[in-house]
């Protein structure tokens, strides 16, 4: 799955009112984690170091969608630029570059996906009939 | 826009680049054209506090700022560089589409930066040899479409040999010269033992500029513009 989903595009739309329920709610599910992808990125970091395609592909097996690299990437240089993760090419492997959090990254990582879960049980709570 | 943004562009441009433009600048190797193209946006932006964005597709970042170091060209913070080797070596055995991810980049950066007003890929030439040929037509068109849309003033680096030489290497049909409002070609010219750089407007769409080639020389302070050069 995780190979033909490299060779596919992927657009999120509004729910197609004649699409199944399960179709309609995969396109929201998407758009969540899309529309919060430095989340998503800072959570895959949390306990262990990667480089932008293990990043892409652990969320894609975790939650089947799939990051496009044009927006995980710039995401990955600015959050290095800002000081919230550590990167170095892995010894003997010059090809990939591995990402880590520094500690005031973890420190803000583990702040926003906390206001992150939060927000989505409150938003559920107040939606909920 | 861009008009005082490297010494003595004004020799050239009578009036400013209209904003939004897309603008081709040509030449052979060694002509300076990334070193014009940074000089230019970096100026103009920190003389317009705007942000701007540098795409190499050639080189990594280090080794680009290390170049743009040694010309005299300054990096200003607002200048966002971006360089596809991670990606690219990560991705190895895959086929990205590198046009719609170069869209995808400049997105990421206007979203953050609402004042990106201005973008350069480095180059074109790159681009292309890692894209599928068959639709390269119709994307470079979309492209171009997109970086206006997005209210870019947008610098693509073309690495060729100069555009009125006549034969078999006239290049001036490709699709990317009648697309683009501007074409600046940088090159080199022989005469008296001495070799000098130039720099010749070859087109800019509403805006009257000098046809002649014009000198072109690097000192401590970067990059300046003398008069013409016959």
């Amino acid at each position: 799955m995780w190979e033909e989903t490299l060779t596919m595009t992927r657009t999120v739309n509004m729910p197609d009112p004649c699409e199944s329920d399960e179709d309609s709610c995969k396109k929201f599910f998407d758009r969540s984690i899309k529309t919060n992808r430095e989340i998503f990125i800072l959570y895959s970091l949390l306990d262990k170091q990667m480089c932008g395609y293990d990043i892409i592909k652990e969320i894609f097996l975790k939650f089947n969608v799939f990051l496009s690299q044009g927006t995980v990437y710039p995401i990955l240089y600015t959050f290095e630029e800002n000081g919230i993760l550590h990167a170095e090419y892995s010894k003997g492997d010059m090809r990939s570059k591995k990402y880590s959090l520094t500690p005031k990254g973890k420190e803000i990582a583990e702040k926003y996906i906390n206001e992150f879960i939060k927000s989505m049980e409150q938003i559920t709570a107040l939606i909920q009939r | 826009m861009m008009r005082s943004a490297v010494n003595g562009l004004e020799r050239l441009l009578e009036v400013e680049i209209p904003r939004c433009s897309v603008i081709l600048v040509t030449g052979a190797e060694g002509t300076l054209k990334s070193g014009m193209v940074f000089g230019m946006i970096s100026n103009h932006i920190a003389a317009n506090g705007e942000h701007g964005l540098y795409i190499t597709l050639e080189q990594s970042k280090e080794s680009h700022l290390r170049n743009m170091s040694s010309l005299g060209i300054e990096r200003r913070d607002e200048l966002h560089i971006f360089d596809y080797r991670d990606m690219r070596r990560e991705w190895a055995d895959r086929e990205l589409d590198m046009i719609k991810m170069t869209d995808e980049v400049i997105d990421f950066y206007k979203d953050r930066y609402g004042s990106l007003t201005v973008f350069a890929l480095d180059s074109l030439n790159a681009l292309y040899s890692i894209s599928e040929e068959a639709y390269l037509r119709k994307e470079m068109y979309n492209f171009f479409t997109s970086l206006r849309d997005k209210e870019l003033t947008s610098f693509l680096i073309l690495e060729a040999p100069p555009l009125m030489m006549p034969g078999p290497f006239h290049d001036y049909y490709r699709p990317e010269h009648f697309l683009a409002d501007g074409t600046i070609e940088l090159g080199m010219i022989e005469g008296k033992g001495v070799v000098k750089r130039y720099i010749q407007v070859l087109k800019m769409r509403a805006t009257r500029h000098a046809m002649e080639k014009h000198q072109v020389t690097i000192d401590e302070n970067g990059i300046n513009i003398l008069g013409p050069i016959y």
